[in-house]
């Protein structure tokens, strides 16, 4: 069994060696290189030196990702509390690196955010519909706040009445909940809107989107 | 002519003509606000406003979204301008205000800057020929309205780098 997997593992290495360049402008690549990693159980990311950091600057790659993620997210904190899609945070990235840098996917957006949450910087992710969202602030949110935020992803908002419509909870629970958005800064009371209050997310406002990242934003984002 | 304006992203986003509960939010709604009527009163060359246009006004009345500031919310914005120094209400009634998208301080330096680069300190002028001469048509302050004008120039006075005077046809300035 040992020697499959010392085979293995040396056709890897000539993989990576050849590959080198590939893996680091191709983003489909790195899905594929990543994957082969984990079936053997080698983790490419695998913090400070190694082989395979050395051997292909892959560390590095994310790490520099990781440093423009956290730019982003602290540039447009003030609009969006703290909480951004993962597409927002990928044009908002791409636009940053701009048109000769390498390519960069969602994949390895996840990739290097899952790095930062592993050193324990207050970063989260949370499915939502079919995409994420990207938590860059330490705000408590619970099984029950997650779960409304999924429920406001389709609009960009959500009412007393969806929660309980869909969630089947009683009207206290889904008030609790959005009192807690709106106290965290991630939601903003909307009273004019028919029917009832609606709480509306500037994280899931589509208009906001790749809206140019202002100089006053950018100069928050530096230490 | 009004060129076309840009409205900014909160303009489109329905909470933002409802006064936020959160203080830091409503922190950053104020500012927001605040931002918006100096940029558009700034564009639409307008100077002055009474209350009842304010709340008609596509400023603070967006028709497509449906959302309007309500006055209260209108007049906590009025007073933040206020304390920042851009607004100076007209009548005791608070129903008509002087809206400056640059405080009369700063528009007092400009002036002073271009008097004394030109080399005209203790020269005499007519308030007309500051903001309408030739001399000053590509100045930022030419075509200032004459109500800001004053102020700025009574910012000088304070400074002692002005006095407002009485001329035969009307009021004009001399500075030091």
């Amino acid at each position: 069994m040992s020697k499959q997997l010392d085979m293995f593992k040396t056709h890897l290495e000539e993989f990576a060696s050849k590959h080198k360049q590939e893996i680091r402008k191709n983003p489909e690549f790195r899905v594929q290189f990543q994957d082969m990693c984990a079936t053997i159980g080698v983790d490419p990311l695998a913090s400070g030196k190694g082989f395979w950091s050395e051997m292909l600057g892959v560390g590095d790659f994310y790490y520099e990702l990781g440093v423009q993620i956290i730019e982003v997210c602290l540039a447009l904190k003030h609009r969006n509390g703290g909480l951004i899609t993962l597409e927002e945070l990928h044009q908002q990235v791409l636009k940053g690196r701009g048109k000769f840098a390498q390519d960069v996917s969602q994949d390895d957006l996840i990739r290097a955010i899952k790095k930062l949450k592993a050193l324990g910087t207050g970063f989260g992710i949370i499915p939502v519909g079919g995409t994420y969202l990207i938590q860059s602030v330490p705000a408590e949110l619970n099984m029950d706040h997650t779960v409304v935020l999924q429920l406001a992803e389709k609009s960009g908002y959500v009412t007393v009445s969806d929660i309980k419509a869909s969630l089947n909870w009683e009207t206290e629970r889904a008030r609790q909940v959005l009192e807690h958005l709106l106290k965290e800064g991630l939601a903003w009371l909307d009273l004019q809107a028919p029917g009832e209050a609606h709480y509306w997310l500037p994280a899931l406002f589509t208009d906001l989107y790749s809206q140019e990242i202002t100089a006053e934003e950018a100069r928050e984002a530096l230490p | 002519m009004a060129m076309s304006f840009e409205w900014p992203w909160q303009y489109r986003f329905p909470p933002f003509f409802t006064l936020q509960p959160n203080v830091d939010t409503r922190q950053k709604q104020l500012a927001a606000w605040c931002s918006l009527v100096l940029s558009f009163c700034r564009l639409h060359k307008q100077s002055s406003m009474t209350v009842m246009e304010a709340q008609e006004s596509p400023l603070f009345n967006n028709v497509k979204l449906q959302r309007k500031l309500p006055v209260e919310s209108i007049q906590i914005v009025l007073e933040e301008l206020r304390k920042k120094g851009n607004l100076e209400w007209l009548d005791k009634n608070k129903s008509s205000f002087l809206i400056m998208w640059r405080r009369p301080e700063e528009w007092g330096k400009l002036i002073y800057q271009w008097v004394s680069r030109s080399g005209q300190n203790n020269s005499v002028f007519t308030l007309y020929e500051l903001t309408n001469g030739d001399d000053t048509e590509n100045e930022e302050f030419h075509g200032l309205d004459e109500a800001t004008l004053l102020r700025a120039l009574q910012a000088l006075q304070q400074e002692h780098k002005a006095e407002i005077i009485t001329i035969s046809d009307g009021r004009g300035v001399k500075f030091f």
